[in-house]
């Protein structure tokens, strides 16, 4: 390390170093290239600007649209939405507004199903992959490859795949008739498929590399005492593994929840409404409706839920993984 | 150190290729459908997995408009909507990592805004949809609308926390005597910045480049809503194409989700030893 | 407790030989050290009985029954590393209570064992707390405790005590040695530090590079070394080794040295050289201790003189570094008179003095 210092100081130092040149070239720039702070808040300038003017002022905004019956079919630009303040109706509307209940309904079932069985599948294939053997970095880099996949192309695949006349059918000897994607029941199942052999991959990359914090050590020492695989698993591998298995519940879980790309490209939320998700009926609610004040109260609602449930979460798993 | 038995590695081995099977099989069924000719892409004369009579049809069709054998034309070819995804993503990729990797450089040497990472990271959690009305109306307001720089904006600040993220645990891993070493030799704050530690941490700076533009490159929301004919991405266009005659295009869908498939795919490989750190925030490492 | 056999054991690792031909026979109980500098292959002879690897060649036998083909979790082996290897996610009870709760005994059994070797070890009060917070040294007991406690047959410690402070070492070899009789369990300990297997050990086994030097007891190995190595290896401080060319002048031998000087052959060590006829070089081993100053103690002792180099204070002890021609001697100062650059008359105590070959490091007896 010492030899990366010595030489990239002396490449750098040498003309900027105290040669007692004439103050001309200190400017501001200099000026702040020298002081820590200053430096250190212009560099921060950007991403607070974006952040500010993105993220701020836009929440400012639906916040005070949400309060207000405005659409862009009032013809008024948006500043002017006060003319139509409701006070807090659109709150009272979303509570009961069965469409958004179901749309949450939908979504939560597929959580219940998808995260579960992509957790389960990925521990499993994790643990396959503990040990060294021949091919192993060739199997783990082909099983990564689905969650690299543009997740509207994965949608266009399964689209194909569980075409009445598709392959899937044609492997289980199903009959042509037996729909998937206009099926009432099955659609959602489709779509729990689709979205597990997407991300069944991540959940195995995130729990291989906690499997792989265990110590070794101690694993030996488990299995000198007479552990088998399976007792040292349950009772070594996986307690250590919690803060990972944290991780990865809450961030699969808050993505599967704004699930879009998929549904939408294989069944456009149909049949029906059948794989209609809350992305996909704000979605609707957006550009066929345009009922945008509501919309944007609906969203302020789902960020606080999510946002509380997603930090709390992380902010355990890494208190857990530090401590 | 200690060796499994060979019925255990069979049944490993086996486990493992059936997975493969289960990752193959979708990808096999569009790869091979990209290379279908017109009568093959429904399966009316019987179902096959390879091509009968494999062409390049498909990917002709959509470069060109026109193809051998094809009765209908495309209004647009992919020219259009490979030169968007590719333009907005990179220059998304370029404004999130100049931003995130300078704020995060700054959070972690000077301590400024330590309240930041909290704020940068709760972004990233939320619905993009639960906040696109505002986005809708401002970029209707800047005439951002439809334009490449109104996406790579969205983009830039979509993957900003990742960026931020993902440079922030690169940063940390520079031993800050290597700073002050430079800093004694008489470097400003800027010097050492730039002629010391971004050097050190070059290859993070690569992963990170990567990680995001995978991320812009397969957007799909974003670009749904803030485009229409002349900036519409990639995916976007892949999924809504249609002929003149109403038909399904199976063959002509699978070529462009091919194509569109493959960059992120490459990246992913070359990146994959840091997957676990940006997916998780930096709160793993592999 | 099992009696433990390797016959013949042979270890490849690609090219290179880790183990070769080494059979030892340990008895039931016993408690045996495997010694040797680092490399040799003691850790590696220590893997393959407790099966984390399988010999290339050769035999292991618990009690006369073959190993081969028993997995680690089988062989009911007690096994302590260097590092603990603890598990820092439990308390102190379950560490201890591992062994016996994956074998599914009932609970009661189990919190009586557990307790049992607490109090032994001094832990009982710190059942509850997590095995993180103890410090270095009970760790380090909680380690033994752990294996202990499912009574195994055979007790493997890899340099168990190699990272305790001095002083806590010494009181663990206590330790030791008071829980093997107790128990009366098969022990094989394996070090590099010769002051422990020689302090702790029933037998110890002395490896070089693979190969099986010497299996006595302690005073065998110290007092009747079987090769040059063993002897340069084990005793404190080391044996003085002097290597030459061995001439018969008129019935008088004496050893020529490498580097000038000569040193008359008398008394036992004349009759050890005598035997190897065909030898032509020799090297003459002599313990510092067996070096002395002044007049002549016994008729045999060859008298030799040399300059003082430098004198050092080692506890007690003065040592004093004699230099004769190229020849350089440790001896114990023990009449306290010497200064540096005297040139003195020192002693070789005849029958204290070991005859090796020089070619093969072999020692030579007058009466083997």
């Amino acid at each position: 390390m010492t030899d990366i210092i010595s030489t990239r100081v002396a490449d750098v130092s040498g003309d900027e170093a105290m040669d007692g040149k004439a103050p001309l070239r200190r400017g501001y720039w200099s000026a702040v290239a020298r002081d820590g702070r200053r430096l250190g808040k212009w560099f921060v300038a950007p991403t607070v600007i974006l952040l500010l003017f993105i993220v701020v002022f836009p929440l400012a905004m639906q916040l005070y649209l949400s309060f207000t019956w405005w659409t862009p079919l009032d013809g008024v630009r948006w500043y002017r939405a006060f003319e139509s303040f409701n006070a807090g109706d659109n709150y009272a509307r979303l509570a009961v507004d069965s469409a958004l209940w179901s749309a949450i309904w939908r979504t939560l079932v597929i959580m219940v199903f998808a995260v579960p069985a992509q957790f389960l599948l990925g521990l499993g294939l994790a643990y396959l992959f503990v040990d060294q053997f021949p091919g192993r970095k060739f199997f783990y880099s082909v099983l990564l490859t689905p969650m690299m996949i543009v997740p509207a192309v994965v949608g266009l695949m399964f689209f194909l795949v569980f075409q009445g006349t598709g392959p899937f059918n044609h492997t289980f000897g199903l009959p042509a008739s037996f729909t998937w994607l206009t099926d009432v029941h099955r659609a959602m199942l489709s779509v729990i498929i689709a979205d597990t052999w997407q991300w069944t991959p991540l959940m195995f990359l995130i729990l291989l590399s906690g499997m792989l914090a265990v110590p070794p050590d101690q694993l030996l020492a488990a299995r000198l005492l007479g552990g088998s695989s399976w007792q040292n698993f349950r009772k070594i591998i996986l307690p250590r593994m919690k803060p990972v298995i944290a991780i990865a519940l809450v961030l699969r879980s808050v993505e599967c929840f704004k699930i879009f790309d998929l549904n939408f490209v294989m069944t456009k939320g149909g049949p029906g409404v059948e794989t209609e998700t809350v992305s996909l009926y704000l979605y609707k609610k957006t550009f066929a409706d345009l009922d945008w004040a509501y919309v944007g109260a609906i969203g302020l609602v789902i960020l606080f839920v999510l946002s509380a449930i997603a930090a709390s979460g992380l902010a355990f798993a890494s208190k857990k993984a530090k401590g | 150190m200690v060796r499994p038995s060979p019925g255990a590695l069979a049944l490993k081995y086996a486990l493992i290729l059936f997975a493969c099977a289960i990752v193959a099989y979708p990808l096999l069924w569009m790869v091979t459908m990209a290379f279908k000719p017109y009568p093959e892409w429904t399966t009316g004369t019987g179902m096959t997995w390879f091509p009968k009579n494999p062409t390049l049809q498909n990917f002709e069709f959509i470069f060109f408009g026109h193809a051998k054998g094809a009765v209908v034309s495309l209004d647009r070819t992919i020219v259009g909507p490979l030169i968007a995804s590719i333009v907005t993503s990179v220059c998304g990729t370029a404004l999130a990592v100049v931003a995130g990797t300078l704020s995060s450089y700054a959070v972690v040497r000077y301590g400024i805004l330590s309240g930041l990472p909290l704020q940068v990271l709760q972004l990233r959690l939320f619905p993009p949809l639960a906040v696109m009305i505002p986005i809708m109306v401002m970029w209707a307001f800047l005439g951002a609308g439809d334009t490449w720089w109104g996406l790579s904006l969205i983009y830039g600040i979509v993957t900003l926390p990742f960026a931020f993220w993902l440079m922030k645990t690169f940063f940390e891993e520079v031993p800050i005597e290597i700073e002050d070493a430079a800093r004694v030799s008489g470097c400003s704050h800027w010097r050492v910045f730039y002629r010391i530690t971004l050097p050190i941490v070059a290859p993070g700076l690569a992963t990170c480049a990567l990680f995001v533009f995978i991320m812009n490159w397969s957007d799909y929301l974003l670009a749904l809503m803030l485009t229409q004919k002349n900036w519409m991405t990639l995916p976007v266009y892949m999924s809504t194409l249609t002929s003149a005659m109403g038909g399904q295009m199976y063959g002509v869908k699978s070529a462009l989700g091919l194509i569109a498939a493959i960059p992120p795919v490459v990246f992913g490989l070359l990146i994959q030893k840091h997957l676990v750190r940006g997916l998780t925030f930096g709160a793993l490492k592999q | 407790m099992s009696s433990i056999t390797l016959n013949r054991v042979t270890k490849r690792f690609d090219q290179f030989t880790a183990l070769e031909n080494l059979s030892l026979d340990i008895l039931e109980g016993e408690f045996v050290a495997l010694l040797g500098p680092s490399g040799c292959g003691k850790t590696t002879t220590m893997n393959m009985i407790a099966g984390l690897d399988e010999p290339s060649e050769g035999g292991i036998y618990f009690d006369g029954e073959s190993l081969s083909g028993i997995p680690l979790q089988d062989r009911n082996i007690g096994f302590v590393f260097q590092n603990y290897a603890i598990f820092t996610h439990l308390s102190v009870y379950k560490n201890l209570a591992y062994g016996l709760e994956v074998r599914r005994l009932p609970k009661s059994e189990i919190e009586r064992r557990v307790r049992a070797m607490a109090d032994r070890m001094d832990l009982g009060k710190d059942l509850d707390r997590p095995a993180t917070s103890l410090s270095v040294n009970e760790l380090q007991k909680l380690a033994i405790g752990r294996s202990a406690v499912v009574e195994p047959r055979v007790f493997l410690l890899d340099e168990p005590l190699s990272s305790l402070d001095a002083g806590f070492r010494a009181y663990m070899r206590a330790e030791l040695k008071v829980l093997q009789q107790e128990f009366g369990q098969t022990m094989i300990y394996v070090t590099h530090d010769q002051i422990e297997a020689m302090s702790l050990a029933d037998k110890i086994a002395v490896i070089d590079k693979g190969r099986l030097m010497q299996y006595g007891s302690p005073l065998a190995v110290y007092d009747d070394p079987a090769n040059r190595f063993v002897a340069n290896f084990v005793g404190s401080p080391r044996i003085n080794l002097v290597d030459g060319e061995l001439r018969d002048e008129a019935g008088r031998r004496s050893l020529v040295l490498n580097g000038g000087g000569m040193i008359p052959l008398s008394g036992g060590v004349d009759a050890d050289f005598a035997r190897g006829a065909a030898v032509h070089g020799g090297s003459i081993g002599i313990r510092p201790q067996d070096i002395y100053f002044g007049d002549r103690r016994a008729d045999d002792d060859i008298r030799l003189t040399g300059t003082v180099e430098s004198l050092e204070r080692v506890g007690p002890r003065r040592l004093a570094y004699i230099r004769m021609q190229e020849a350089r001697f440790l001896a114990v100062d023990d009449r306290d008179e010497l200064s540096v650059r005297e040139e003195v008359a020192f002693h070789l105590v005849a029958n204290k003095c070991m005859a090796f070959n020089l070619k093969t490091g072999e020692r030579l007896r007058a009466n083997s």
